[in-house]
Formats: C-alpha cells, sequence, structure tokens
C-alpha cells in the first residue's frame, strides 16, 4: 500500500503539490507564531521577575490580603537561617516596604520606601544594575536613598540632594526623616520608577524600628524550572503563619493576562488552520472522486476497506512528513535565531509603558517540546482530512464503483 | 440565452453535489470565523477609546502648557470657567467637563498606594460621558466625604464600599494636606490610569482642600459633534496645551492601526486559501466536463457563452457560500455584540490591563461588503485558468477523445 499511496503521490501532481504548500504554510505559520507569543509573554514575565520580584517570596499569612504592621515577619534571621540550609536557594534576602509621601523643596509625591540589604539585593534583582547616575546602596549608605528615574523628575530633584519622607513606622508611629539622594535607577518599568526608592536596612531599620521584622523575604533559585520543588521544600521548614509563594501566584493576573493573549493568538491561528484544513479535504476529496472506478475494481480483486484507509493514510503521511520535513527546519531555525536576537521594535516600550512593557524587543521561544506539538497537530489535521473521503468511497459498494463513471 | 446560460450553470453547479456542498461549507466557515475575530477585535479596541474617551480626554483636552509633563497644579489654567462657556457656545461642541487632578497617596489603616485625586462635576461627567456607566459597585455620588474609586486601586488598598481612605497631597501653597474620605462606589472605565489609582471626589471640595480659586481648573474636556472643531480649538487656544485624543492616547491609535494590519493580513491569508479551494474545485469541474464543453463548440455555441456559464458558475458557488457565511457570521457577531466573550475567570488579569471581563464584539457594515467583494473576485478569477484551456480546445479533438 506505502509503494502504491507513492506511485498515487507521484501521479496526482496537482492535488500533491497543493497539499504539499498549504501543509508546508500552515507548518511554518503555526510554528512561528506560537514561538512569538510565547516568547513575548516569556520575556514580560522575565522581565518582571528580573526587576523586583522573587522566585518565590515567604509572607505572614494576611500581610497580602490585609496588611498591617502586624503582619510583618518577626524573627526573621531565624527564618532566613532555616532556608539558607535549603538545597536549591541560591541567594535570599529580606526587604521591609512601606509606603510614604516624599518631599522635595516645591514638590512631593507618594513613594514606596523599601528597606534593602545592598549586596544580598545585586544578586537577587536588577535593581543595582539599572543605576543610571550616583551609586547604588552600601550596607553603611546611612540615609542615602536611591530613587526611580520617574519619581526623580516628578520631585525635581539631583544627586546629592535632599528629600524629606512621611510615614508610618512598624509599631504605627509617625515616622520622619532626611534623605539624600545618592543614586538614580531606570528599570524601564514605568510605574517602578515612578514609585519606588530604596535605602540600606541598616538605616531604615533604625527609623522604622524593624530591625529583624521584615515585609517578606525574596529567594531566587538556582533553577526556575525547579521552582515549586523548591518551593515545597521551603514552606515544610516554616511556620503555620507564614506562606511561601512562588512567582507563578505573585504574579498571578500576570500570567493569567498572558494566558488570555495566548487564548486569543490561538483563536486568529485556529481561523487559518481551518481554512487550510478545509482545502486539503476537499483537494483529497477530489482527488478521491476522480478514483472510484479505481477504488472499485481495488475492492472487486479484494483488497479490503482497511486497506483502502492505509492507501489514504499513507498519502497524506508522506504529503505531510514531506512538508513538514521542509517547514520544521526552516520554522525552527527562525524560531532559534529570533531567540538569540529578538525582532526589535523601536518605541514600542514607551508606547505601552502603562502596560508594564519595558522593552522594544520581542524575543521568540525555542523550545523542541513546542515545535513538537506544533507538528503534532498538523499531522492530526491532515489525518482528519482524509476521513470525508475515505466515508465517501465507503458509501459506495465495489461493483457500483468499479462501474462509476 | 441569458437566461439558459443561467439555469445551466446552476444546474451545474450542483452536478456533483458533495464537492460543491464542500466548497461552499469551507467558504461559510471561514468567512464566519473570520468575521467573528474582526467583530471581537474591533470591538475590544473601539470599546476602549469610547470608554476613555467618555471617562478622561474626549475628543480633545486642554491643560496649561508644562502641566502634562510635570503633572503639577502649580501648572493650571486659570480661567478655566470663561473657557468653558466659550466652548458651551462653539457650535459642533456637545459637553464640556472640567477637572482637577492632583498626585498623591492614598491610604487606609493597612494599606498605601500613591494614587490621584481628581474633582469633577458628577453632572457634568453624566452628560460628558454617561459616568454612571462605568459603576462597578456601590452608588455614583459625591455628597460630603464621599468618594468613588477606580476598581485597581479598589483592590490594592484592599477597599469596597464604606471603607474609609485617606489622601495625602500638596496643595497650591506647597503644604502637604490631607483628607479623609468614604468610599461611595467602585467603577471600572478601562482607562488604566483612572482606573489603576484615581480616587474621584467633587470638584468643589478639591478646589477648596487645594485652595484653587473657583475658576480655576487642570484639564478642560470637549466631547465634539464635529471633529473639525478640535483645530478650531489648536488655533484659538494657542496659549494653552489642546490635545487630540489620539495625541494623548498614541497607543490607541497604534491598536487601532495594528487591528486594521492585523485584520487585513489575516483577510489577505484566509482569501488566498479561499481562491485554492475554489480553484480546485472549478479547475476540476471543467476538466471533468471538457468534453461537453467540446460538443457544445462543435455545434457552433459561441466561446463567450461557455464563458458566461463557466464564471456564472463560480460567481453561483461563491455567492452561497457568501449567504450562508453572512448569516452565521451575522449571528456570531450579533452574540457577541449582545452577550460577548466572558473571561469573568481571568478578570484580575483582563482588568489590570484596562479591558473588561465581558468582551464584547462590533458589527461593521464594512465586514460584509469587502468580504462579498473578496469571495466575487476570488470566485471570478479561480476560474480564469480552465477557461484558458477551454479556449484552446480543438472540439474535434475533444469530442473524439474516450472519457
Amino acid at each position: 500500500m506505502f509503494s502504491f499511496a507513492l506511485k498515487n503521490i507521484l501521479f496526482y501532481k496537482g492535488r500533491s503539490l497543493t497539499t504539499f504548500v498549504l501543509t508546508f504554510v500552515s507548518t511554518l505559520l503555526f510554528v512561528v507564531y506560537v514561538s512569538m507569543m510565547d516568547g513575548s509573554h516569556k520575556s514580560m514575565l522575565q522581565n518582571a521577575i528580573k526587576i523586583y520580584t522573587g522566585a518565590i517570596e515567604i509572607y505572614h499569612k494576611d500581610y497580602r490580603d490585609i496588611g498591617g504592621n502586624e503582619y510583618l515577619i518577626q524573627d526573621t534571621s531565624a527564618i532566613l537561617k532555616k532556608i539558607s540550609q535549603i538545597e536549591g536557594v541560591e541567594a535570599y534576602t529580606s526587604r521591609y516596604e512601606t509606603f510614604g509621601l516624599l518631599s522635595s523643596k516645591n514638590n512631593s509625591a507618594a513613594s514606596m520606601v523599601a528597606g534593602i540589604e545592598p549586596e544580598k539585593e545585586k544578586s537577587l534583582s536588577s535593581i543595582s544594575e539599572a543605576l543610571t547616575e550616583g551609586e547604588f546602596l552600601t550596607e553603611k549608605s546611612g540615609n542615602c536613598i536611591y530613587m526611580g528615574v520617574e519619581l526623580v523628575k516628578k520631585l525635581k530633584v539631583k544627586l546629592a540632594d535632599e528629600v524629606a519622607f512621611i510615614g508610618a513606622a512598624s509599631d504605627n508611629s509617625f515616622a520622619a526623616d532626611i534623605f539624600r539622594v545618592c543614586g538614580i535607577f531606570k528599570t524601564g518599568s514605568f510605574e517602578f520608577d515612578l514609585s519606588t526608592s530604596f535605602l540600606s536596612r541598616d538605616y531604615f531599620d533604625t527609623l522604622m524600628l524593624s530591625k529583624n521584622k521584615a515585609s517578606y523575604i525574596t529567594i531566587k533559585v538556582d533553577d526556575l524550572e525547579h521552582v515549586e520543588a523548591v518551593n515545597e521544600k521551603i514552606a515544610r521548614v516554616l511556620d503555620d503563619n507564614l506562606e511561601s509563594l512562588t512567582w507563578k501566584t505573585l504574579m498571578k493576573t500576570m500570567v493569567e493576562a498572558m494566558e488570555v493573549d495566548s487564548i486569543f493568538g490561538y483563536i486568529s491561528l485556529a481561523l487559518f488552520l481551518v481554512v487550510i484544513f478545509f482545502v486539503i479535504m476537499i483537494y483529497g476529496f477530489i482527488n478521491v472522486s476522480s478514483r472510484i472506478k479505481e477504488f472499485g475494481v481495488l475492492r472487486c480483486v479484494g483488497i479490503s476497506n482497511s486497506n483502502i484507509f492505509s492507501l489514504l493514510f499513507y498519502e497524506i503521511f508522506i504529503l505531510s512528513t514531506l512538508a513538514i520535513a521542509v517547514a520544521a527546519p526552516i520554522g525552527g531555525y527562525i524560531c532559534y535565531y529570533y531567540s538569540i536576537n529578538p525582532i526589535v521594535i523601536e518605541g514600542i516600550a514607551e508606547m505601552y509603558k502603562d502596560y508594564g512593557i519595558i522593552s522594544d524587543e520581542i524575543p521568540f521561544d525555542f523550545s523542541v517540546f513546542t515545535l513538537a506539538w506544533n507538528i503534532l497537530l498538523i499531522y492530526v489535521l491532515n489525518f482528519l482530512s482524509i476521513l470525508y473521503p475515505y466515508f465517501y468511497i465507503n458509501s459506495f459498494r465495489p461493483i457500483e464503483a468499479s462501474r462509476h463513471v | 440565452m441569458f437566461r439558459l446560460m443561467l439555469k445551466m450553470a446552476w444546474k451545474n453547479s450542483f452536478a456533483r453535489p458533495a464537492r460543491t456542498v464542500l466548497l461552499i461549507i469551507m467558504i461559510a466557515v471561514s468567512m464566519s470565523m473570520m468575521l467573528g475575530i474582526q467583530g471581537l477585535y474591533d470591538g475590544m479596541a473601539l470599546n476602549i477609546a469610547d470608554k476613555n474617551k467618555r471617562s478622561d480626554s474626549g475628543d480633545v483636552s486642554i491643560f496649561a502648557q508644562e502641566y502634562r509633563i510635570n503633572k503639577d497644579i502649580k501648572f493650571r489654567i486659570k480661567n478655566a470657567l470663561e473657557i468653558k462657556k466659550e466652548l458651551q457656545a462653539m457650535n459642533g461642541v456637545k459637553a464640556v467637563a472640567l477637572r482637577i487632578n492632583a498626585d498623591g497617596l492614598a491610604s487606609t489603616a493597612r494599606k498605601s498606594s500613591f494614587a490621584q485625586i481628581r474633582g469633577i462635576d458628577l453632572a457634568e461627567e453624566e452628560l460628558f460621558g454617561k459616568f454612571s456607566a462605568f459603576l462597578k459597585e456601590g452608588e455614583i455620588r459625591l455628597d460630603k466625604k464621599s468618594a468613588i474609586i477606580g476598581i485597581e486601586l479598589a483592590k490594592t488598598l484592599k477597599v469596597g464600599i464604606g471603607s474609609k481612605v485617606i489622601f495625602s497631597t500638596q496643595d497650591t501653597r506647597g503644604e502637604i494636606n490631607s483628607v479623609a474620605l468614604k468610599i461611595s462606589a467602585v467603577i471600572q472605565t478601562t482607562n488604566i490610569i483612572l482606573d489603576s489609582s484615581t480616587v474621584f471626589v467633587d470638584l468643589k471640595k478639591l478646589r477648596t482642600f487645594l485652595g484653587l480659586k473657583k475658576e480655576e481648573a487642570t484639564q478642560i474636556s470637549v466631547m465634539c459633534e464635529d471633529q473639525a472643531v478640535i483645530e478650531d480649538l489648536k488655533i484659538k487656544y494657542q496659549a494653552l496645551d489642546v490635545k487630540s485624543f489620539f495625541e494623548l492616547q498614541p497607543m490607541m491609535q497604534m491598536m487601532e492601526e495594528m487591528m486594521l494590519i492585523f485584520n487585513s493580513i489575516t483577510f489577505f491569508i484566509v482569501m488566498s486559501v479561499v481562491f485554492v479551494g475554489i480553484f480546485g474545485v472549478m479547475y476540476v469541474s471543467v476538466l471533468d466536463r471538457i468534453r461537453e464543453f467540446g460538443i457544445m463548440l462543435g455545434i457552433g455555441m459561441q466561446y463567450r457563452y461557455i464563458r458566461m456559464q463557466i464564471f456564472l458558475e463560480a460567481i453561483f458557488i461563491g455567492a452561497i457560500g457568501y449567504i450562508g457565511g453572512a448569516l452565521i457570521g451575522l449571528f456570531l457577531l450579533m452574540y457577541l455584540r449582545e452577550y460577548g466573550l466572558d473571561f469573568s475567570s481571568f478578570a484580575d488579569a483582563l482588568e489590570m490591563w484596562g479591558y473588561e471581563a465581558v468582551i464584547y464584539g462590533t458589527i461593521k457594515v464594512s465586514y460584509f461588503t469587502t468580504t462579498f467583494l473578496a469571495i466575487i473576485s476570488a470566485s471570478v478569477l479561480s476560474v480564469l485558468i480552465p477557461l484558458r484551456k477551454i479556449k484552446k480546445l480543438n472540439p474535434i479533438e475533444v469530442i473524439k477523445a474516450d472519457k
């Protein structure tokens, strides 16, 4: 049946060529489109994690839902000690965050002010790399404040200027101080750069009475793929009043937003695939309907229905395989190339800054697994396209078919 | 003769019913899917643009020079009331809204977030953009200490109806002032900035709180009946910063352009594949009947009648497919316009990006006219090659040939 199918493919060149071209186009389109979609989603999430959010964060239960100083983590050092012994944890640090008003001579702005451990922070987030002016914090930076570039613009301050801070300390008492601008950063995330500033914990803890307390503990893992396993280990050593959450939970809204975007992407793709499926089926059907007599004769000489099915199956299998064999390496190469050299659309980050887009780059995702399931789906669609032609042939009795004109 | 050709074309279209029906189904399914996708995507973009206009910028907004760069109440329009009256008297102006905006810190007993306070006149906003339509929860009122809050900011601060919020900001004298507010309503405008960071209060109260005079405002938004008004305003108020909706929201323009490009590419690809489908069927259909055409030519029928018959066949199939697709597509679009696509399980994600949990579609006559033209063109073009084959026929040879 296989060689019979091969002969048929060569004989019915028009149909073979059309099926080949359509399968090639759909495979290429599918592989490249999914790669671009997945790549841009992954990039957005990775950028968000890289800036400030940790792979895993530990909170006092209810801190995220209710908030307030009574839900701060107490005895942070004991927890950090436990975490340090867990395999898979690469780095960790505690942060103390509060909201307050920062004022320059003429302007005021609300800001999230975070007390951080500067040295540890270097290996956990990209805020130190985001430095544009001045210097990043050290443990002994004192009242130095490291501010986002948009916040600096809003307050109309420059390096070495003083800003007044008013907020509430960890015991709910009034806290106020004068900070000196020592560094300015730009992460590219407009909202983050507009609303965030940092101080060294050594100094900030004294002001906020937050020694050995933390809003949360942030953790970097050796391998992001194993984040769930590490998280389980961490959860086991924590007290009942604490919770350990991975980035998937911390950035649930963003993950969901990507899912919705993917749904729309697949809806659009479905349109192309359905139309192509129909055309392949129509060409298959035309081919089969012009060979009814041939199939009738074959069945009269004892070829079974399953053999007829095998014949059609081999035909579509050979054509699909040939088309995929050409399309997959080309598509794979495009995905691989653009995963390393992302497409750059100048100005896209500025345009979509409110949506959290921080880069003009649109990287593709190169994944063998994705490539495999994309190819598999094209195979399935092509196989489905022979069902109606097969049932159509079977609707004729062998004698009737052999006399068909 | 034409009636005869019409009759023959109709009968021949269904000479192989399975093949023709399959082709009609392909046209109908692909067309209806394409219409649904176009309507849904356009609906998303239009919905966001419409709500952004109604809730914020209108067709055009006027600011004091430098306000948009510095976002500081120092840069306010000193004679806003007078300008408002002038605008209301202008032809082509539908509605005008005065607003005062100030950035600051919104806090509850447990949570804080940087935010924007916006003073509005509810009656004016209702006229301007049907403000009450944005209500998600509570009651739209701004009496005493009442405030209305954007849905995302409410989530950040974990507040609901009746919750207290303290808003602190710098007044015109440079002093830090705070005001206690009680949330009366939560709204969703799909404008990211309003939803994620804005607390709405009464315009007069905010004016007093910030120390502004009664004729002052930071923003004057105008809804126009005639878009030519925008250019008139730019000329008339050259000392101020007059910006159209798309100048204020370049992202919206980009979004609309991207939708247009995306829809055009989709349309082109789908129609190309549809063309391949029709071509295949018509080509085989002509080849199947090559002897028949040879006889027709042999008994003296002119080629142009055969050509007309084949064109009519292709148009019949295309038109039936189109009617089927248009009906299914119309039904789909009506459903999407009425009930939308419910993404409630992703509500948080969509709201974060300024979309509503239910995404509604839109219907444009152009969807049907352009698709009609494209399908009929694809049908007509698809028979050109088969027709060339017939034109080159030698009737005697074809009649002699064994089927």
